[in-house]
């Protein structure tokens, strides 16, 4: 009896582990976000970009983009809110709104067309992932492989 | 009379606390040398102490159970760097990935300990330099894992985490989106001074935890193992048992310490970061005035306090003495291998005389039987 409830008690602690797990690998998925105030073409149409787009996540200005150019922020988790201050042309009003964006979890950097977005059309034309460019590090790290002992200084403690 | 008994007193004060004796010496020599401001010090000292005391903790309750100090600490740091590199190449950031990171060290703590526990059982007596040279051979397994197997066998996707040959981890992990998110989460500035308000909290559960484990029937159970194993074994607890638990707890802590270490300082060192943390807590440990089979939470916080000052000031008052910083570096190096060696000795005086007396004691008590006779 005394067995029995020891190991039900270690399979609850085990499982609630993996569900605590679980939820922090949901909510704690981090993404970049890149912003992109770039022409996009869409169904033999042209959106054009603002004059300029300022961007703020959480309150703080990450990007101030003016056209052709890329931003980028960092968020964890999935639902992402930006808010963006738009002047359409160069001395025209500014418009302030909040928008809302649902990341897929999959992707590790997501490129957002600010025009397509903005103009309202469907996922797939302005959202892309970014695929960054790895280049070939002209020298290689240098691991541990030897057989000598090093008295190492810790540095920092 | 009073008076001898009084100076006796303070004689056997100073010679039960010398090394923190010491260490009160040192600093209140070198700090005003280094020339550094109190608020500097203080915000220095605080941040040490969150980053550093959970770990130091952790050493408690294989001393408890009569194992001297857990050099196999260092088993509990591999399971957690292997645990922030998995988190770390998943991209879970924040709070989130360092709360995975911990329960991710589970599993690998407790396989470990495990491990380091029966091979301890076999080596009684010799449990410090057993567990240290476990150290040294785990970290063979670490590095053929983190060298060969993460990439081609264990899935490694993102390059800032893999070599560029393809296989293996790169000598530094960036841990720049979990960088002292705990400590920041809740923290309070008072006078300049960050006080990492949740870290503590969190070091104050574990405090208390050890507290409250040490009345609990496991936690007696540890304490009769480490004042006799014999006797431990005649009142029917299973000492092999409380002997690996205790050093499955220890390295699990270390885990949780060594993740928190982590996120404080914001990369992994992947091959280098644990190899001397287990010397450097031990020290930290003794400093406070812990002895091999003594030690308490008053003990791991004035050791922090006393050990950190000492690294901290020691490169820059050896600078301004000798001219050369370095001085200083390998001044604190020496220091913390300096008081392990000293603690241990003394450590084993204190035994031998205290075996010495016992003999004697013996011995007279005989005589006056024979005298009587």
């Amino acid at each position: 009896m005394n067995k029995t409830r020891r190991l039900l008690f270690q399979i609850g602690a085990v499982l609630i582990l993996a569900a605590i797990a679980f939820c922090m690998m949901v909510i704690g998925r981090g993404h970049t976000v890149y912003f992109d105030n770039k022409i996009l073409e869409y169904d033999d149409e042209t959106y054009e970009p603002p004059y300029k787009v300022t961007v703020y996540v959480g309150g703080e200005q990450v990007a101030k983009l003016n056209a052709k150019e890329r931003g980028m922020a960092t968020t964890i988790g999935q639902d992402f809110e930006m808010e963006l201050k738009i002047m359409e042309v160069k001395g025209g009003d500014e418009t302030r709104e909040t928008y809302q964006i649902k990341l897929p979890r999959t992707l590790d950097g997501i490129v957002v067309n600010l025009p397509g977005y903005l103009a309202g059309l469907p996922e797939e034309a302005w959202m892309s992932e970014f695929v960054p460019i790895v280049t070939e590090s002209s020298e290689e790290e240098e691991v541990p492989g030897g057989d000598e002992f090093e008295m190492e200084d810790l540095g920092d403690f | 009379m009073k008076n001898e008994s009084f100076g006796k007193k303070i004689l056997n004060f100073i010679g039960n606390n010398s090394v923190p004796i010491l260490f009160v010496l040192i600093c209140v020599i070198c700090i005003p040398i280094s020339g550094f401001s109190a608020s500097y010090l203080i915000n220095e000292i605080v941040t040490r102490m969150g980053r550093n005391i959970f770990l130091i903790l952790c050493l408690l309750i294989p001393i408890m159970a009569g194992m001297g100090l857990n050099f196999g600490m260092t088993l509990g740091a591999m399971a957690a760097e292997l645990a922030l590199i998995l988190v770390s190449d998943w991209q879970i950031w924040g709070i989130p990935g360092i709360v995975l990171a911990m329960i991710l060290s589970i599993p690998f703590s407790i396989v470990l300990g495990t491990f380091c526990g029966k091979i301890l059982n076999m080596a009684k007596g010799r449990e410090m330099i057993t567990s240290y040279i476990i150290s040294f051979f785990m970290n063979g397994i670490y590095q053929l894992i983190v060298l060969y197997m993460m990439g081609p066998i264990i899935p490694i996707k993102h390059s800032n985490v893999k070599l560029p040959r393809g296989y293996g981890i790169r000598n530094s992990v960036d841990l720049i989106h979990m960088r002292q998110y705990l400590d920041n989460l809740i923290a309070v500035r008072i006078g300049g001074v960050k006080i990492p308000v949740l870290t503590f909290l969190i070091i104050g559960v574990l405090c208390l935890f050890i507290i409250w484990f040490r009345k609990t029937k496991l936690g007696q159970d540890m304490r009769a193992v480490g004042q006799d194993m014999n006797v431990a074994r005649d009142a029917g607890i299973n000492v092999e048992r409380t002997r690996i638990i205790s050093i499955v707890m220890s390295t699990v802590l270390a885990g949780f310490g060594m993740v928190i270490y982590l996120q404080n300082m914001g990369n992994i060192a992947t091959y280098s970061s644990h190899s001397q943390i287990g010397m450097f807590c031990i020290a930290a440990l003794l400093v406070g005035g812990a002895s091999v089979d003594r030690a308490s939470i008053g003990n791991v916080f004035l050791g922090v306090i006393l050990f950190h000052t000492m690294f901290i000031v020691a490169p820059k008052a050896g600078a301004m003495i000798t001219g050369d910083s370095m001085i200083g570096e390998y001044f604190r190096v020496f220091i913390s291998y300096g008081v392990i060696t000293l603690s241990l000795i003394l450590y084993e005086t204190k035994k031998r005389k205290s075996k010495s007396l016992v003999g004697q004691q013996l011995a007279q008590a005989q005589k006056d039987e024979e005298e009587k006779a």
